[in-house]
């Protein structure tokens, strides 16, 4: 409906780290169906897993050795710099997810599995790079499609497929929420384009239906990033989708979700409207407030460690959603690193929960009993990753708390309301060390039920050890990434 | 050619070695955790006897190097680099921390061949060589604080490093202790120097005060006092030294190199450092130049009883660190880092010798139960004569042309520089007398062991080389060094404020020389009278004096002076009001308050989060109606459905035109 142009020729240069990952993911299916039926299943998964890392450390590259900006069909898609970092950020994460998911016994397709790994990856990669509502919501339903099915995978865990068919009716409902709300943008707008949204609505005045659309959008986002009151998916995905996917479900997505969520903030929020941003503002700190008191309430009171993860993710897109309410270029960057760098140590923890499921065959806290007695590097890698989460320096995720929560306050406007906000996320997250410190104990006070080693592949504690050396190096080096990711 | 020399390398390949050997290092037999242990310090060692060849010999002009490999902390208006700086003073230093450093590593494969975590010792040992080397390359404040925290975290586990001794781990904790006042008072500085220059760089820090900033007297004052803090924490000085004593607790190669020949040091090196600083600040030269030669005469006076072999050598190692410091109180800073080159030589020989006969010895430490050991360990005995002639200030020995230079120095600087030359000279006396009855009392005389069945052997070949070759050292240390050296060091702490100095003439020089070997020959003289054949003169001094004797013996009460100040109302404080307020209210209190509301939650969650999809959807329903409902009333809160205009809605049948491009 749009009068444009379009130039494949544009589209494809745009969209080659994408096309590589279809491509391999095509490619993975062919190997494992066509060639490898025959193989043992381990060799079948690691041949698998292998094409995939392969596949995003390629588009990875390509993203590296071409920086630059472009945009397709009026910035229907756009790769900037802040972009390709997001995506490279992705990539990293699903080669990590795939690297940890070698030893991953949950499913008998091996090859299905990992092309709709790569499938979520491409989804959250348009979905970063999208300014457009239908690609926006076109890719969003890629991505959540992936993660549906791969929520299921464990075909014979009843819990997998409860976690599977919750995410997919919660998310149905979500989309289709957001779907309305743009409809309604259209409606109001004309356009679908965000930077076109951003200019017909500055002309209008705050209406009704603005304010309808805007809550519709907030919820299909909301469902997202779990943030609440749309968060009520969380822990039951978490807990029941296998480890790999809940990782990715906690990382990848989350990044590609806050991406999304900074470009359309930016949109609905137009400078020349204060009365309107001001309504977007306010209903995204209202979220942010009940996510941060809700999500690490309820992680006190668990005794399941994906669990745990998962309210404390909850709190975690609360403090995020600060950051995106405070709409400053440094907020937004700031925002960028938190997610990424908070994904990171997500897919650590999951890593290890992985480890110790397949040991204990529970996550409970018990499972984590004497951890460091029965595998000392799991066990510093476990206390790196939670103290991060944490918030404690000089681990990764202090600086990300501190850029975030600094972005926020020096963001203009803020006045005693935002400054009580960041009270109380700072004081939310002096709780959230609680229950850290309670994993933490079992793992490092509570005597082993059994002195016999963790049985961990070397691969898997070279992964874990690598990130758990990332986020400690990424605290002792905070202005490392400064060059992809402008905090000044 | 300077492009390809990688000072990173210094640093990282003693923490290389800290990392295989602390990672690995259990496995590893102990010959591989020799080889990793030696070869790497060594390297580190090659790469900074490189560097100072291309430097001092081929382009001196082009000090100092600094290289910024990144930015490090960006935020808000905080801008730190992380530079590393090589200049004539790094040069120095570095020889002597990976060179001694080397020597002394060398040493302890002999003296620690039989002790249990041989491989945790020389992972520590090699960590230390990280963060020293870090401290001293620093280019900034904070790094070098990185470099001082991390010494002392080594230092603290070397201390403790027999962990089956509790006196061991109190002296460990009670280091660590004593230095956090220290460091208090050094990262006050930092964030001083931080409000005032807006950067911590030091070459940044000295253009700006080369620029006459305005910046007041007082503010120089002020952070020259907080930094004298800190560095009277690490270097021992009053009131601050009561950790190093007790520091002999570790494995004597690490009272060796950590507690006497670098990391102590720091103090010193920092002064020399942030030199520009202090020259504007007069009071707090004035507050160095009396704090060292209080330290330098107040610990040679205890050092003249003890019995201990160690602990004569941890007092005198305190006393020299104090003549150090009154170098830099009278802005002598070459003469003070003259004497921190010579001390490292001629003390850590000192410390290897006095291991060499402790290890010979079978673990005995009290001199009372040695006597004779010339004939059972000649080297150890020849060797350390050396060191005990040049800590005396006997010519042409390393020490007397660093310790004549401050002494000279001090006495020209002004009537308070003259009073404390006085202390300085008696002192000197005093280091010669107890010197010399350390040697006495230790390799002449008759055996005085108790174990007559048990002979002292000579130590083996890896701890007598490093002997040798630092009695070589100690022996000509000093006059290679005299002269050139205030030139060498000139273009980084030669002073841009005139110094009140008296015009020095070369005959003032001399008598002063000639008054200084007078008064330690007479300290040696007394030594002589008293220890060299057995006799009871000693015994007699102390009985007529027992007052005073006593007094020195229990190290003038300090000890328990300060345990009744400031440690016994702590413990009070901490026990009954904390601990009653603190752990009591607030951590029993918050903990039963976060587990009400985690049961809490709990049960509420069992409620909400039922499992129950229908219940989820109408969750979300009403999650979303709550939130319309909210954003409705807050848009009606600011009165903006006022100025709504429906006509300005587009209908929704829309002109492919009026789209935004």
């Amino acid at each position: 409906m749009n009068t444009f142009a379009v130039n494949y020729g544009n589209l494809f240069s745009i969209t080659i780290p994408e096309t590589i990952l279809e491509v391999v993911s095509l490619l993975v299916l062919v190997v494992d169906l066509g060639f490898l039926r025959k193989s043992t299943q381990p060799a079948r998964m690691t041949a698998a897993c292998v094409l995939g890392v392969i596949g995003s450390v390629l588009a990875g590259l390509w993203l590296l050795t071409h920086s630059g900006t472009a945009s397709f069909a009026g910035d229907a898609l756009v790769l900037n710099s802040l972009v390709a970092a997001a995506q490279i950020g992705i990539l990293l994460l699903t080669a990590l997810v795939l690297l940890l998911s070698f030893q991953a016994e949950f499913s008998r397709n091996p090859g299905e599995y990992v092309a709709i790994v790569l499938l979520a990856t491409t989804g959250m990669m348009l979905v970063a790079a999208a300014r457009d509502l239908l690609v926006i919501f076109v890719a969003l339903e890629l991505l959540s499609l992936s993660l549906y099915v791969l929520a299921a995978f464990a075909k014979s865990s009843a819990l997998s497929s409860e976690a599977a068919l919750k995410y997919y009716l919660f998310g149905g409902m979500s989309a289709a929420l957001m779907l309305f709300g743009f409809s309604y943008l259209y409606g109001l707008t004309g356009t679908t384009n965000l930077n076109g949204i951003a200019v017909s609505l500055a002309s209008q005045g705050l209406s009704p239906l603005v304010v309808v659309a805007m809550v519709l959008v907030a919820a299909g986002l909301g469902f997202k990033v779990a943030a609440v009151p749309f968060h009520l998916w969380a822990p039951d995905t978490y807990q029941g989708a296998p480890a790999p996917v809940a990782a990715l479900i906690a990382s990848g997505s989350k990044v590609a979700s806050f991406a999304v969520l900074v470009a359309v903030t930016g949109s609905l929020i137009p400078a020349a409207s204060a009365s309107r941003g001001a309504t977007w503002i306010v209903l995204l700190v209202w979220m942010a407030g009940a996510s941060i008191l809700l999500g690490n309430l309820a992680a006190l009171a668990q005794t399941s460690v994906r669990r745990l993860l998962a309210y404390s993710a909850i709190a975690h897109a609360g403090y995020m959603l600060l950051g995106i309410a405070a709409n400053t270029p440094q907020s937004g960057a700031a925002v960028f690193y938190y997610a990424l760098t908070y994904a990171l140590t997500t897919v650590g923890a999951f890593g290890v929960i992985a480890v110790v499921e397949r040991n204990m065959g529970s996550d409970r806290f018990d499972a984590f009993a004497g951890l460091s007695r029965r595998n000392p590097l799991l066990a510093a890698s476990m206390l790196i990753f939670l103290l991060s989460l944490a918030g404690i320096p000089p681990l990764v995720g202090f600086w990300a708390k501190f850029n975030l929560f600094a972005a926020v306050l020096r963001a203009p406007g803020v006045g005693a309301w935002g400054l009580g906000m960041v009270i109380f996320a700072l004081a939310a997250s002096a709780v959230s060390l609680y229950y850290y410190l309670q994993v933490l104990k079992r793992v490092y006070v509570v005597p082993a039920m059994t002195d016999e080693p963790m049985a961990v592949s070397a691969l898997e504690q070279l992964v874990l050890l690598v990130i758990a050396l990332l986020v400690a190096l990424l605290g002792i080096f905070p202005s490392a990434l400064s060059g992809w990711i402008p905090l000044g | 050619m300077t492009q390809h020399l990688h000072l990173w390398l210094i640093p990282i390949l003693p923490f290389v070695g800290f990392l295989l050997n602390g990672m690995l290092g259990r496995r590893l037999p102990k010959a591989v955790v020799s080889t990793i242990a030696l070869a790497f310090p060594l390297a580190s060692f090659a790469v900074v006897a490189r560097a100072a060849l291309i430097f001092i010999q081929v382009k001196p002009q082009i000090l100092p190097w600094l290289i910024n490999y990144s930015d490090w902390i960006n935020a808000g208006p905080l801008h730190i680099q992380f530079t590393l700086a090589l200049d004539q003073l790094t040069i120095l230093m570095l020889s002597i921390i990976t060179g001694v450093g080397f020597l002394i590593h060398l040493y302890s494969v002999g003296y620690m061949g039989h002790e249990e975590g041989y491989w945790r010792y020389f992972s520590y040992l090699n960590l230390f060589l990280f963060f020293m080397t870090v401290l001293v390359l620093a280019g900034n404040f904070l790094l070098m604080f990185v470099g001082w925290e991390g010494v002392g975290l080594a230092s603290y586990l070397l201390i403790g490093f027999y962990l089956d001794r509790d006196s061991a781990a109190n002296a460990g904790k009670k280091a660590f202790v004593v230095n956090r006042i220290g460091d208090f008072g050094f990262l006050v500085g930092i964030f001083l120097v931080l409000a005032n220059f807006h950067s911590l760089d030091f070459f940044a820090i000295n253009n700006i005060i080369h620029s006459n900033s305005g910046i007041s007297t007082a503010t120089f004052t002020a952070i020259g006092l907080c930094l004298i803090v800190g560095a009277c924490g690490k270097s021992a000085q009053i009131p601050l030294y009561v950790w190093l004593p007790d520091a002999m607790e570790g494995p004597t190669p690490v009272s060796a190199l950590i507690h006497a020949a670098t990391m102590v040091t720091a103090g010193v090196y920092m002064i020399a450092r942030t030199h520009s600083i202090f020259d504007r600040a007069p009071i707090a030269l004035a507050t160095i130049a009396i704090i060292g030669a209080a330290t330098a005469f107040f610990a040679a006076t205890v050092g003249l009883v003890q019995t201990d072999i160690k602990r004569v050598l941890a007092y005198s190692t305190i006393s020299q660190l104090g003549y150090m410091f009154l170098a830099c109180g009278v802005m002598a800073y070459s003469a003070g880092v003259f004497h921190l080159m010579t001390h490292a030589f001629f003390k850590a020989l000192l410390f290897l010798g006095a291991g060499s006969v402790i290890h010979g010895m079978s673990n005995e430490q009290d001199m009372r139960k040695m006597g004779g050991l010339r004939k059972c360990l000649p080297v150890t005995c020849w060797t350390m004569f050396a060191a005990v002639l040049a800590i005396s200030g006997i010519p042409p020995f390393a020490g007397f042309f660093s310790k004549d230079a401050i002494l000279a120095e001090a006495f020209q600087a002004g009537s308070l520089g003259k009073i404390l030359y006085f202390v300085g000279l008696a002192t000197a006396g005093l280091t010669s007398f107890y010197m010399f009855r350390l040697w006495y009392l230790t390799f002449l005389g008759e055996s005085r062991s108790e174990d007559h069945d048990h002979h002292p052997h000579e130590s083996p070949w890896s701890m007598l080389l490093p002997l040798v070759i630092l009695a070589i050292l100690s022996v000509c240390g000093g006059w290679i060094g005299y002269g050139r050296f205030s030139h060498l060091l000139s273009p980084v702490i030669g002073s841009d404020i005139v110094s009140p100095t008296e015009a020095s003439s070369g005959s003032l020089e001399l008598i002063l020389s000639i008054v200084a070997v007078a008064v330690a020959a007479l300290g040696w003289f007394v030594a002589h009278l008293l220890y060299f054949k057995p006799n009871d003169r000693a015994q007699k001094l102390a009985t007529s004096a027992r007052g005073i004797y006593s007094l020195l013996l229990h190290k003038y009460w300090i000890d328990e002076l300060y345990h009744a100040i400031f440690v016994a109302p702590l413990k009070f404080i901490s026990q009954y009001i904390l601990g009653w307020i603190g752990e009591g209210v607030l951590i029993r209190g918050s903990a039963w308050v976060l587990a009400g509301i985690a049961s809490l939650t709990g049960e509420l969650l069992r409620r909400w989060q039922s499992g129950n999809l229908r219940s989820y959807s109408g969750w979300l329903v009403a999650g979303a109606a709550a939130l319309l409902l909210f954003a409705a009333i807050y848009a009606n809160h600011l009165g903006i459905w006022i100025h709504f205009d429906p006509s300005k809605v587009l209908p929704i049948s829309i002109n492919p035109n009026a789209a935004g491009h």
